[in-house]
């Protein structure tokens, strides 16, 4: 059977998402909850979420195979899917962690600045002295109008003090 | 004391200079934020929440009103101007508007958007103003099983309405229920899906998620896919002025779009999309130039905006009053009571009365702020869509990172926005619609909450889930919601094999 195209890597997210419901259901299975006596146990809700996930995935991994293939958001049914471009995806995702890795051991100017650098290479990486001049002047800004104006805590890491 | 002399009070406590100066900076950024390309009311709100976060609690109601109203306004610029609807109520905007600019007249275009949005905006509050508290008066009387099958309903049509596949919905709604299962069960202290990280016992918090399921997920999903597509934005010239013949043309399709928006916002219709297409087939039926229709129809411009806010003012009146969103942004606007420490339900009149009201009157406000604002300043924001795509994508998740952080000054946030970053990337790939995420994680708790409630009350008999009238009257609307488009699937592949 030759299935249509995406239908693999859809096939592969549908499947993904029955794991998910797998996992709650093996997660509510061992848990014990308190022994005193509840009308609604706290596993019910768990249970029923489980099987739901899992029935409603069942149902689209065969609407799949029969040809019922996710149109992408932005595409009409029917549009051929290019294939996607994993290069700048991943320095776009690269750039998310940077900020989690950095954002309390170096502070948030510098993971700001990172993330927001990194972005603007990724989508285009012609001018980037251009994308560094204007990062740390809107990272500074950002940074400036929370901590003193705003009076939302932001961590000053490296900088403390400089600031 | 009746409710109009509580909106007098109301208004006395929002007039104040600095809450003035509050609406005005609210106004500013939430149309700043509004009419970046790609970003919706829902998500313009939820990136600036962290500012209102130190303000006292009147002054970030008259701040969140106008930012609010600012975010819908940039939505419609943006639709209009560079055919990029930043949520699904802005798309038939887009369908007329962006053919009228492309003639040259987006300076009417613009100017019937924003006028439009103005009257409905302030017709929809009026009539919430005067219709909430006699709802929530009936609310109290409202039992738990009776919530149970409000939840249920909302989350069907919500499900089913939005996105172009009913079993997609639903999976969406069910990912937004596991993470709403996150955390210490309120009732019996059992940590549900917590596999031992002690951040995770407390529960997902919203705004990250979504912040991160709009502005992360989009960032990555545009990365992946439309990296060399560019933007055509069209010209603006002359003012943000009407003809006498375009407001001849414009002020019933305003008040028709006011009278279907409302009432399909009170009920769970399902968000913005069901009223702004109604209303557009209105017009179209009802037109004295159906052949400007797919041209540029200034009508098909002003019904469905008029429709789109008095919508999203009706859907104030089930969150005010029930503690029930139905839409993403009205889900945000509950997250934004929260964190005020707001809790909206039918006993919210009762003990947070004055700054009900206060919100209602910042409504208003917000609204009257707006157009004498906005409809000047039109050329400054048309600027703002010129900002390299590389910088916008770059801003957007900068500030998101931000909020998420911000909240608790937490990683653990941190790490939740970004897997649900990723979650909001695949969606798109695949698909599944948003919105039911959103609300799965908000009302799957209270759900749980109102469900155990309702069996404890009968002592553990569930014919307690049917028995009220208003129940049994809800589950078969369920029904209908539920059964309809299948039927009508099934009907539609008859007459294809005919």
């Amino acid at each position: 059977m030759k299935l249509p195209q995406g239908a693999k890597s859809e096939l592969t997210f549908v499947g993904s998402l029955f794991a998910l419901g797998l996992l709650v259901f093996w997660d509510t299975a061992r848990s014990e909850p308190p022994a005193f006596n509840l009308t609604v146990s706290p596993k019910v809700f768990p249970y029923a979420i489980a099987l739901f996930l899992m029935g409603l995935c069942a149902v689209l991994f065969i609407r799949i195979l029969r040809g019922d293939v996710a149109t992408p958001e932005g595409l009409n049914p029917g549009d051929p899917i290019e294939k996607s471009d994993y290069k700048t995806f991943s320095i776009v995702l690269a750039s998310l962690f940077a900020y989690l890795l950095l954002i309390e051991r170096a502070g948030f100017i510098v993971a700001a600045f990172v993330t927001f650098f990194g972005i603007t290479v990724a989508f285009d990486n012609k001018k980037p002295a251009r994308a560094a001049i204007l990062g740390s002047i809107f990272v500074l800004v950002i940074y400036i109008s929370f901590t003193r104006f705003l009076n939302v805590a932001l961590p000053a890491g490296i900088l403390e003090g400089i600031l | 004391m009746s409710s109009f002399n509580s909106l007098m009070d109301g208004f006395a406590s929002a007039l104040t200079l600095s809450n003035l100066g509050f609406g005005l900076l609210g106004t500013f950024l939430g149309t700043l934020v509004g009419v970046l390309p790609g970003i919706g009311p829902a998500l313009a709100i939820a990136l600036l929440l962290p500012i209102t976060y130190t303000v006292s609690p009147a002054s970030a109601l008259i701040m969140f009103a106008a930012i609010y109203y600012g975010a819908m306004y940039g939505g419609s610029t943006t639709s209009i101007l560079l055919n990029t609807p930043g949520e699904s109520g802005s798309v038939m905007t887009a369908l007329e508007g962006n053919k009228m600019a492309r003639q040259g007249r987006a300076g009417a275009a613009l100017a019937t958007a924003a006028i439009g949005s103005f009257i409905a905006g302030t017709i929809a509050t009026a009539i919430l103003a005067f219709t909430a508290p006699s709802i929530a008066d009936l609310a109290i009387k409202v039992g738990a099983a009776d919530y149970v099958a409000l939840m249920l309903l909302a989350f069907t049509t919500v499900s089913s309405l939005l996105g172009s596949s009913q079993i997609r919905g639903f999976i969406a709604l069910s990912v937004g229920l596991v993470l709403g299962l996150v955390g210490a069960d309120l009732q019996s202290g059992l940590a549900r899906l917590t596999f031992g990280n002690m951040s995770a016992v407390e529960g997902i918090e919203t705004v990250p998620v979504i912040v991160a399921i709009f502005a992360l997920g989009e960032a990555l999903y545009i990365a992946s896919r439309f990296k060399k597509v560019g933007w055509n934005i069209l010209p603006m010239k002359g003012k943000a002025l009407m003809t006498r013949d375009d407001v001849k043309r414009s002020w019933k399709p305003w008040l028709r779009g006011t009278a279907i928006g409302f009432p399909l916002g009170v009920i769970p219709a399902g968000g913005s999309e069901v009223p702004t297409f109604l209303s557009y087939a209105v017009e179209k039926n009802l037109t004295k130039h159906p052949e400007e229709f797919g041209h540029g129809a200034i009508e098909g411009v002003a019904g469905p905006e008029a429709a789109n806010n008095a919508n999203a003012a009706g859907a104030l009146v089930p969150l005010l009053a029930l503690g029930l969103p139905t839409s993403a942004t009205a889900a945000v606007i509950l997250v934004a009571f929260q964190t005020y420490q707001i809790q909206p339900g039918p006993t919210l009149f009762l003990t947070d009365g004055a700054l009900v009201w206060t919100l209602i009157a910042s409504l208003f406000i917000g609204n009257t702020l707006l157009l004498i604002l906005n409809l000047p300043l039109v050329r400054l924001w048309v600027q703002l869509l010129k900002v390299p795509r590389p910088y916008l994508f770059a801003g957007i998740v900068t500030f998101a990172l931000l909020g998420s952080y911000a909240l608790n000054t937490s990683t653990f946030d941190v790490q939740v926005a970004i897997a649900i970053g990723i979650v909001g990337f695949l969606f798109r790939r695949y698909g599944m619609p948003i919105t039911p995420l959103i609300l799965g994680l908000i009302l799957g708790p209270n759900l749980e909450l109102q469900f155990r409630r309702a069996l404890q009350i009968s002592a553990g008999d569930y014919g307690t889930l049917v028995a009220s009238p208003l129940s049994k009257v809800i589950y078969l609307a369920l029904l209908i919601v539920i059964i309809g488009p299948l039927v009508w699937n099934f009907k539609k592949k008859l007459a294809i094999k005919k």
